[in-house]
């Protein structure tokens, strides 16, 4: 009970500080407010009105709009669905690996593989080389592959990865496993696994988080709209209004017939708000771990 | 030591980073390198097919290997193109034994997608390009991307395509001929589509007789003396009614006589001004570059503006580019204005009196004329990393001389995405599942007309755009690279002022002169005398 009042902050203070992040978490969370209701505001109303928070008339009309959308929105909800899933646990079973290795003291090659992970975070080849490296050498374009591939090893989370080995796995856990028999493979998966739990599900959200929003990948390697994620499935709409509005005059009048037939305002919205409903889904699931990897790892100082 | 070398590394890194996260436009001079061994490397291949094309030259052309032609297209909506592609490919096997094989670029994707192509020297054959997408014709001619296809030594269009260039305007070979990586030649093969420009006023002809006017009314005024014909109107429809209906820029160049200098990616400070009546002669000012937002016309017509504005003739929203554009194809729809503005094509009128379901006139303002931009609106240009160069134009010809062809890859398949109806095109609702951009193809004028268009729709086609004069400056085109970081600037001042100032929703006698000012401190006056030197240069070298 003592211990507890040591930690406590006296009662103004605590008011503050909890104003302050009460604020904060509402500038956070305003503007994807502000997004959902747009999504329900109807056209006439943004166009008479503009933006509100109160709208004028409220409508499903967005809503009934995407879902007519059909084939092309599910099929990229199925797509975004598949490549983060994979993706996800692909990518965490590389990095882990590659962390594993880089955080065992007996690895002769540490030091090269440390500094060759380290330096593509610094240095990029830059977009072009890139492009060609993946889509003329690795065959990556206009297949899944191309999706997940390029965003497999994050050497930020192989750093993360090894940090949180380092603090949370005691080398002489390792040697007893040895001592009693385990094999490499059997130390990994079997001891050390369970114990980075909370690390491995700090990198999977992370991970996930980037394979969910990623559209620019997806722009350089796909054409085929079988393919196409969600992301990318709105940024090219906006894009697409974007480029009508500027080269309207260019296009002749073919352009204003085109534009009609484009998304409005409203259905831009509610495909945000389909874009980052089961991604916000995801967060509950891994704050526990997130939580508790927050707690071990003070514990073990 | 280890730790001096490692912040070394460290720093550099930064630096790099930095310098690369400057935006993507910088990037161009760095992907220049790999160009030019490309055109080299290029350059070498032909050479040394030559004495093999030669011989064939005369025996027909040897066409035995098969070749996969990859097509990179614009503003493409198609979702399924397989039935179309299994037709167009046997009957191309036959002919050129081609299997096609077309990206379709949306236009949302295709400026990124196809810039990138090009610059990493991908195995595409034959790209869309013209003077308003990034891939820009005239740039990237230069940078040696786009093969020369009159080059003297390897005369691709005299070998292969002489039907397709006898049958294009001659203003459209004119304006497709600039100096590129090779010399002064055609880099690309210009499409045959509604190539000249002309603005009109779009007119709500119910009402307007419901007023007991006449379009003659229309065709009589202009915009400075159509205030009586908006006064009684908007007193008979209301307040909430907005009888002038406009696109600011388009409403811009129609009361001055503008027009855009391509190569101007500023939001247009750039413009020539043509004359009115005839306009292949010099305009007002020369054959000279102005500023335009400086100009007395533009003054003039912003406070004519802006007196439509407050006596509530035109639409807050018309002020707004967010807004503008949505409220103005709803408002076009319900058929809510009175008079609107339109940048025309043949046509249009009756398309558009058929989707707004009222009868809709269109009156001229300025005269039909043709331009570098409206010349090189759509485009098709051989890569320089095509390793069929012969093969692609081809089929560059065969698509362009070939109703059957031209039809079947733009409008789709007989039975399937349109119906025969007398002998006119009407289109099936699978016609939503391949649309590809119907002038970003090629030679429009051999598809088959469709019902809405009529039997004889081509042939005034190539009447009106046959008799479309070309202005004095056509094949003209603003480099802006020396003038680079201006041109950033003064788009970003333009966006702040222009369509407000021309939708009259501020007001001119504060907010102009602030905008000159703005414009001066940017290096507006730089900027148009580079293009003036520019411009002269390119007069020098036409006589």
């Amino acid at each position: 009970m003592k211990r507890k009042l040591d930690n406590s902050v006296s009662l103004p203070a605590a008011v503050i500080i909890n104003l302050l992040l009460a604020a904060f978490c509402l500038v956070c969370i305003i503007p994807f407010i502000f997004v959902i209701i747009i999504s329900f505001t109807s056209e006439e109303s943004i166009r008479t009105v503009g933006y509100s928070f109160i709208p004028a008339e409220w409508s499903l009309e967005a809503y009934r709009y995407v879902l007519e959308l059909g084939d092309q929105l599910w099929r990229s909800y199925a797509n975004s669905f598949l490549v983060t899933i994979l993706g996800t646990f692909l990518s965490v079973l590389t990095v882990m690996m590659y962390a594993y290795a880089l955080f065992r003291k007996d690895f002769r090659y540490r030091g090269f593989f440390t500094f060759f992970c380290f330096f593509t975070m610094l240095f990029g080849g830059g977009l072009a080389p890139t492009y060609m490296v993946c889509k003329n050498l690795l065959g990556l374009s206009n297949n899944y592959a191309a999706l997940i591939v390029p965003g497999l090893l994050n050497p930020f989370h192989v750093i993360v990865m090894r940090t949180f080995f380092q603090t949370s796995v005691p080398d002489s856990l390792i040697e007893a496993a040895a001592i009693d028999g385990s094999g490499e493979y059997n130390t990994l998966f079997r001891i050390i696994v369970p114990i980075a739990k909370p690390g491995i599900a700090t990198v999977s959200l992370l991970t996930a988080l980037g394979y969910w929003n990623e559209w620019f990948i997806a722009m350089l390697y796909i054409r085929d709209a079988k393919y196409i994620p969600l992301q990318y499935l709105l940024m090219k709409m906006q894009n697409q209004v974007d480029f009508l509005v500027k080269n309207s005059a260019m296009i002749g009048a073919e352009a204003a017939n085109i534009m009609s037939s484009l998304p409005k305002d409203s259905l831009r919205m509610a495909l945000v708000v389909l874009i980052v409903l089961p991604i916000a889904c995801a967060y509950p699931f891994f704050q526990r771990y997130i939580i508790s990897g927050l707690t071990i790892g003070s514990v073990k100082g | 030591m280890k730790k001096r070398v490692l912040s070394l590394l460290l720093t550099t890194s930064m630096v790099a980073a930095m310098l690369a996260g400057c935006g993507s436009t910088q990037a161009a001079p760095a992907a220049d390198a790999p160009a030019q061994t490309e055109t080299k490397t290029e350059e070498a291949a032909p050479a040394a097919d030559a004495p093999a094309t030669e011989d064939n030259a005369e025996a027909g052309v040897d066409i035995s290997e098969p070749v996969t032609l990859k097509w990179y297209l614009e503003g493409s909506n198609v979702t399924d193109d397989s039935a179309v592609l299994e037709e167009a490919n046997a009957y191309l096997k036959e002919k050129l034994n081609v299997t096609l094989e077309p990206i379709w670029g949306t236009w949302g994707d295709f400026d990124d997608g196809a810039t990138l192509s090009i610059q990493s020297s991908e195995d595409v054959d034959i790209y869309f390009t013209c003077s308003w997408t990034k891939n820009e014709y005239n740039a990237f001619s230069k940078k040696g991307y786009f093969l020369r296809l009159d080059d003297p030594e390897n005369n691709l269009i005299e070998k292969y395509a002489s039907d397709l260039w006898n049958l294009l305007p001659d203003v459209l070979t004119q304006g497709a001929t600039i100096t590129g990586a090779d010399g002064y030649g055609v880099y690309a093969v210009p499409g045959y589509k509604d190539i000249a420009t002309q603005n009109c006023w779009d007119v709500n002809v119910p009402l307007l007789e419901k007023y007991g006017y006449t379009i003659d009314d229309i065709k009589n005024a202009d915009y400075f003396s159509l205030g009586d014909i908006l006064e009684t109107v908007k007193k008979g429809e209301g307040d909430s009614f907005y009888p002038l209906l406009i696109e600011g820029a388009v409403l811009e160049r129609m009361v001055d006589n503008t027009i855009i200098v391509t190569g101007d990616t500023t939001g247009n400070v750039l413009s020539y001004i043509i004359d009115p009546k005839d306009p292949s002669k010099e305009g007002a000012y020369g054959n000279t570059i102005i500023s335009k937002y400086e100009s007395e016309e533009f003054k003039k017509f912003v406070e004519q503006s802006r007196e439509y504005f407050l006596k509530g003739y035109i639409d807050p929203a018309m002020g707004n580019a967010e807004q503008a554009n949505d409220t103005r194809s709803a408002k076009q729809l319900s058929g809510e204005y009175l008079i609107g503005t339109q940048s025309y094509s043949l046509g249009y009128e009756l398309q558009a009196t058929q989707e707004r379901g009222f009868e809709v006139a269109m009156v001229p303002v300025t005269p039909a004329e043709i331009d570098t931009t409206s010349a090189q609106g759509a485009m098709m240009a051989i890569s320089t990393a095509s390793k069929h160069p012969d093969r692609a134009m081809m089929f560059l010809n065969l698509l362009n001389t070939d109703p059957y062809l031209m039809t079947l890859l733009n409008y789709g398949k007989e039975g399937v995405h349109y119906e025969l109806e007398d002998g006119l095109v009407k289109f099936t609702d699978k016609r939503s599942d391949y649309q590809p951009w119907t002038n970003g193809m090629g030679n429009v004028t051999i598809l088959t007309p469709t019902v809405d268009q009529g039997a004889d729709f081509w042939d005034g086609f190539k009447s009106y755009y046959g008799s479309a004069v070309s202005i004095p400056i056509i094949g003209f085109s603003f480099d802006s690279t020396a003038v680079e970081a201006q041109a950033g600037a003064l788009s970003n001042v333009c966006a702040q002022y222009s369509l407000a100032l021309e939708a009259g929703t501020i007001d001119p006698e504060t907010a102009l002169p602030e905008f000159i000012q703005k414009l001066k401190d940017n290096g507006i006056d730089e900027f148009v005398a580079e293009a003036n030197s520019q411009l002269q240069a390119f007069l020098d070298s036409q006589k």
